[in-house]
């Protein structure tokens, strides 16, 4: 897995799990490059972004992929519902194929509305875990 | 021959399909473009599988292969042994419309291995929305009186853009004999669907 | 933070120009907007006039979890009660935190 660096001092890490079109708003929002996740340190907060649309067949590996992150991290990681087909299934909540929000897989901390949302969405959302 | 979009297309029997297609390999159309399926219902009662090919030394116009199978029975020789990439085009069309590609692969690409149904189809109603309460369907309560609408009684009921009509499909009078597929696939789509009286 | 006025963040709802006709709720292809509302008899009509009704808006919410923002309900509402404004749609912590309830329906 790749992770962001998001403030580049190491207090938050993000990884983005990139399965459709709001991955593109997460890279504009992202400061950096993603890369492999450097040693944690005590302080830091991990936070896990469902970007897209989640399918009944990927629901699997998208809970698996937040599951893995807590064992990595040694902690449960924050995890934000980005955009719309995130957070309810969004324009697609009535496909045979689609399943109607992440939620329904893992707990969610934070609903981002949008389709899609802009980066400062993302960006203030991130802003609130690291200050509140 | 017909004509779509500008192209020639070229008509292939389901027993010449793999023929066709290693005769145009051999003719140097060697990019396997892409490879998709129609439901023709409403038109005829058929899938159309469709091939595309390209000659990228000369030009890369596509050649447009056609197909029609029979929609209760739809077979048809899979290319995978000619055009390797055409096996995923094939799990998508076998299983999304239910169409056997002989000797092709077996394993799902997009559905869940649990999914039941061929929801391309026309025929196959996307449900979810038929279940659901239309928030479009609201009208303004008359005061005093919660159940009653404001909306004359002679008013027809709205039924939402892709919703079929329910006397078609769904909550319909069970001594009526069922709609046949076509008649379900056109009132998906919004079409008027005259039901006769058996 | 500033966002020109051509943004295309946040729909809200100009309350006084609603006259819950349902055009937004029919229009929108994603069944986000619900509307409840109730006719009302006019009153102070002159003399041996028809009895007339006005309606009455009760509720008017947007789920933004379902929301594609493709603006069809700003364009197709006849009264333009509808408009886009330029600041980000509120997050939620919660499922169903989404549903902003821009006309709270009475309690």
């Amino acid at each position: 897995m790749r992770w962001v660096d998001w403030y580049g001092d190491g207090s938050l890490y993000v990884l983005d799990v990139a399965l459709a079109c709001c991955t593109l708003e997460f890279d504009a929002a992202s400061p950096v490059l993603a890369g492999p996740l450097p040693t944690l340190h005590d302080r830091a907060q991990v936070a896990v972004v469902i970007s897209g649309t989640v399918t009944d067949r990927l629901a699997p590996a998208v809970a698996a992929i937040v599951d893995g992150c807590e064992q990595l991290a040694g902690q449960r990681p924050t995890v934000i519902s980005f955009g719309a087909c995130a957070s309810s299934g969004g324009p697609y909540w009535d496909s045979y194929a689609v399943t109607k929000g992440v939620d329904q897989l893992v707990a969610v901390d934070a609903y981002v509305p949008g389709c899609p949302p802009p980066p400062e969405a993302l960006s203030a959302v991130l802003d609130d875990l690291v200050g509140g | 021959m017909i004509s779509w979009a500008g192209e020639i297309v070229i008509k292939v029997l389901s027993e010449n399909w793999l023929a066709a297609v290693e005769a145009l390999q051999a003719d140097g159309f060697h990019y396997f473009d892409w490879l998709g399926c129609v439901d023709e219902i409403g038109r005829s009662d058929h899938f159309r599988i469709v091939l595309v090919v390209r000659n990228i030394a000369d030009g890369a116009e596509p050649e447009v292969l056609s197909c029609l199978l029979p929609r209760d029975d739809p077979k048809i020789d899979s290319v995978r042994g000619v055009f390797a990439g055409a096996a995923w085009h094939e799990r998508e069309a076998a299983e999304l419309f239910g169409v056997e590609f002989v000797g092709g692969e077996r394993r799902r690409l997009l559905l869940n291995p649990e999914f039941e149904g061929t929801p391309l189809r026309k025929d196959e109603v996307l449900a979810a929305r038929t279940g659901m309460n239309w928030p479009g369907a609201e009208e303004p309560e008359e005061m005093g009186d919660p159940g009653k609408t404001g909306a004359s009684s002679s008013r027809r009921r709205m039924v939402p853009p892709g919703v079929p009509d329910p006397a078609v499909w769904g909550d319909r009078d069970a001594s009526q004999a069922a709609a046949d597929p076509a008649d379900v696939a056109e009132s998906a789509i919004g079409g008027r669907v005259r039901r006769r009286r058996t | 933070m500033s966002s020109p006025e051509s943004a295309h963040r946040w729909i809200q709802l100009i309350e006084p120009a609603c006259t819950s006709c349902m055009i937004c709720a029919r229009e929108c292809p994603s069944w986000c907007i619900t509307i409840d509302s109730h006719t009302e008899p006019v009153a102070g009509l002159p003399a041996g006039a028809r009895d007339r009704t006005r309606n009455v808006l009760d509720r008017f919410a947007i789920d933004w979890s379902l929301c594609m923002y493709c603006g069809i309900c700003v364009e197709e509402c006849p009264y333009d009660a509808l408009e886009w404004v330029g600041d980000l749609t509120p997050p939620g912590s919660r499922a169903g935190a989404l549903v902003e309830e821009m006309v709270p329906p009475p309690s």
